[in-house]
């Protein structure tokens, strides 16, 4: 069923943008019947297809963070930046365009360089915590603490900072899914792509930490490890699309939940697959209707999310009393 | 003291448990556990029952002294080889809405599967055989929330049976039940220990330990005192443990009271069989001691017509038919 969503979607949105290209026209061009011209060519291969790619990697990555996070804090507001992830991947962002003030296309890779710097900074930071720290309430509150802390220095950063650096900045922090072509694109594959792979080898370390680590401990399951895998496998996976994309927000958050209510299910063999398959969903949709089509206005793609992940988790602690829990 | 060593499936030496770094709540503990025992664990709220179970079982680290579990220390044993051989039923309650009963239960085969977490054909015999034994065959595809406190226990308990330990440890497993549910839980776990495991669990309930458990361990003036129920009792320690509390133990019946404030002497006719065991409870219930040749008497009647009580004293006579009539008259005059 959400796969031939996936498709529907993936087609629609492939046929949206500037150069009025029809699916027709690309299916002719796969097939050999009739060719494309080579600027609608460039316009498919460098612009919508690695614009959608970015968009499926993004939208299975994100709520596997998400639901990871969720059940290793037993939390349901858990989402992949509760540690903090996406805060240091921010003020790395921040150093780099309001600090060093760099602009323009240079910008694009020291960006993501810094954001990835700073994202893995925290990661680490929080791996030592963690070893020391038992509870996991504490490292909880720690995540957040630090996010708020990180938040407060970027805040003094952009008012000290130059308009055209601030508003590059800003631009960043809105998220965008069109900036990552060509090498960026391909780095963000050999990333993400192996590390979904590895995740879904993590079901049963998941499901033995559901009943909480105690319970964990008596069936086996070693916690300390699973939570170094964990923590290192969400970091790197949101650390690397929030410095390519800048952060998404809410798609780690609601589509687990919305995976859960699908499936009513708590089983991560089913989950963790689930969540991958309806984040593309959400995501290429969210896509979608960020290019508001019809128009040739793009609408920054964070916003977006959150204005279709709010309703979701809304609707989901509200009225179906599912979000409450895990 | 006899048997060989490894009659104990669990050994304590030593012990001296507490949270890290703080100070020991409890020292120099020497206990054991044989095969096939089960244990109850009493003590006051506060008095360290669940850092003891979970000192005992790795989930916390000793403060010093050694555990043994079947005569190894249980360091030597990797997570998963301890999961095979301990379970643990957490007082906690668990809170996880969309999970089933067949899938909680299962869990407990996690020792036992491989990287993917893929039940056998076995394991989903040992799960469903679980589910038969603790009657929640009809229940395996309900949510966890969908059930009642007792239900949700015996759940547990099943997917503690489906780990296949020699060892079974429980944290207050009958704090949310009421008595029929607490007797059934205890039959449960009564199974358990005579296919010859062991049981440790911890209870406030001191009555119904002293009915089930081959040992106790009792929780007193920051010691632990280990003996079967009745030898517990002929060391007077029940007596001395309710003394502040202001409950008295009845060394006769081994049943507790919780006497009303004081009302002086009272004596009683007729004290005979079941009539006179009950009006005796009834009278020691209000704070009446009871004694010869006293002012103010009760006489037990047992008449064609049923029973009658008659209460002679300072206003001359008066005739009850029931304890409850009797006993209001006697507190208000």
């Amino acid at each position: 069923m959400l796969g031939l969503v996936l498709v529907c979607l993936f087609l629609a949105d492939l046929r949206l943008g500037s150069g009025s290209i029809g699916i027709s026209d690309m299916l002719a061009h796969l097939t050999g019947r009739k060719a494309l011209s080579d600027q609608q060519l460039l316009i498919v291969t460098r612009f919508r297809l690695p614009r959608i790619a970015t968009a499926l990697m993004a939208g299975a990555a994100l709520p596997v963070c998400g639901l990871q996070m969720q059940t290793i804090f037993r939390n349901p507001l858990a989402g992949p930046y509760v540690l903090g992830i996406s805060s240091g991947a921010s003020f790395g962002a921040a150093l780099v365009v309001l600090g060093a003030g760099a602009t323009g296309i240079v910008a694009t890779w020291s960006l993501a360089l810094a954001a990835w710097i700073g994202a893995g900074t925290v990661m680490l930071l929080l791996l030592f915590v963690s070893y020391r720290i038992k509870d996991m309430m504490t490292i909880l509150i720690l995540g957040i603490m630090f996010s708020s802390g990180l938040a407060a220095i970027i805040s003094i950063m952009q008012y000290f900072s130059q308009a055209s650096a601030l508003k590059s900045f800003v631009i960043w922090s809105m998220g965008s899914l069109g900036n990552v072509t060509g090498t960026q694109l391909s780095l963000m594959a050999w990333v993400i792509l192996p590390l979904l792979v590895i995740t879904l080898t993590f079901s049963k370390v998941l499901n033995g930490l559901l009943l909480g680590e105690e319970y964990a401990l008596t069936i086996g399951v070693r916690v300390r490890r699973a939570r170094f895998l964990i923590f290192t496998t969400t970091s790197i996976l949101a650390g690397t699309i929030t410095a390519f994309c800048g952060p998404i927000g809410f798609i780690g958050i609601a589509v687990p939940h919305m995976a859960r209510f699908l499936l009513n299910s708590s089983d991560h063999k089913i989950l963790i697959p689930a969540s991958m398959l309806t984040g593309m969903v959400v995501l290429v949709f969210s896509d979608i209707v960020s290019r508001l089509p019809g128009t040739e206005q793009l609408l920054p793609i964070n916003a977006v999310t959150s204005l279709i992940g709010i309703p979701v988790v809304i609707w989901l602690v509200v009225v179906n009393r599912k979000a409450q829990s895990l | 003291m006899t048997g060989t060593r490894t009659d104990h499936i669990v050994s304590v030496r030593d012990l001296a448990i507490g949270h890290q770094r703080e100070q020991a709540i409890l020292s120099r503990i020497n206990l054991t556990v044989d095969r096939g025992e089960m244990v109850a664990l009493i003590g006051r709220n506060g008095s360290g029952k669940t850092t003891l179970l979970k000192s005992m079982i790795g989930l916390l680290a000793p403060v010093g002294g050694i555990c043994l579990l079947d005569g190894r220390p249980l360091e030597e044993f990797s997570l998963p080889q301890r999961a095979r051989q301990v379970s643990f039923v957490s007082s906690q309650l668990v809170q996880l809405p969309s999970l089933t009963v067949e899938e909680l239960v299962s869990l407990g085969r996690m020792p036992y599967t491989g990287w993917t977490g893929r039940l056998s054909a076995q394991d989903r015999m040992l799960v469903s055989r679980a589910l038969a034994e603790v009657q929640m065959e009809a229940f395996s595809a309900r949510k966890l929330d969908c059930l009642s406190d007792g239900e949700r226990q015996r759940a547990l308990i099943a997917r503690a049976f489906v780990q296949d330990t020699s060892l079974m440890v429980l944290d207050e497993p009958t704090a949310f039940l009421d008595i029929p549910n607490t007797f059934d839980l205890i039959r449960l776990l009564r199974r358990f220990v005579e296919a010859g495991r062991s049981i440790v669990y911890s209870t406030h309930d001191l009555e119904t330990a002293l009915q089930c458990a081959d040992k106790l361990w009792v929780i007193h003036n920051r010691e632990i005192l280990e003996g079967a129920p009745e030898d517990l009792g002929l060391s007077g320690l029940f007596s001395e443990l309710f003394s502040s509390s202001g409950v008295l133990y009845n060394t006769d019946t081994g049943r507790f009271l919780v006497p009303g404030r004081p009302r002086g002497k009272i004596s009683l006719e007729g004290d005979r069989g079941e009539p006179g065991k009950w009006t005796r409870s009834a009278l020691e219930r209000l704070g009446f001691q009871i004694s010869e040749k006293q002012a103010l008497k009760v006489r037990i009647e047992s008449t064609a017509d049923g029973l009658f009580w008659t209460c002679t004293g300072r206003n001359g006579t008066m005739r009850f038919d029931t304890l409850h009539s009797l006993a209001r008259f006697l507190i208000h005059d």
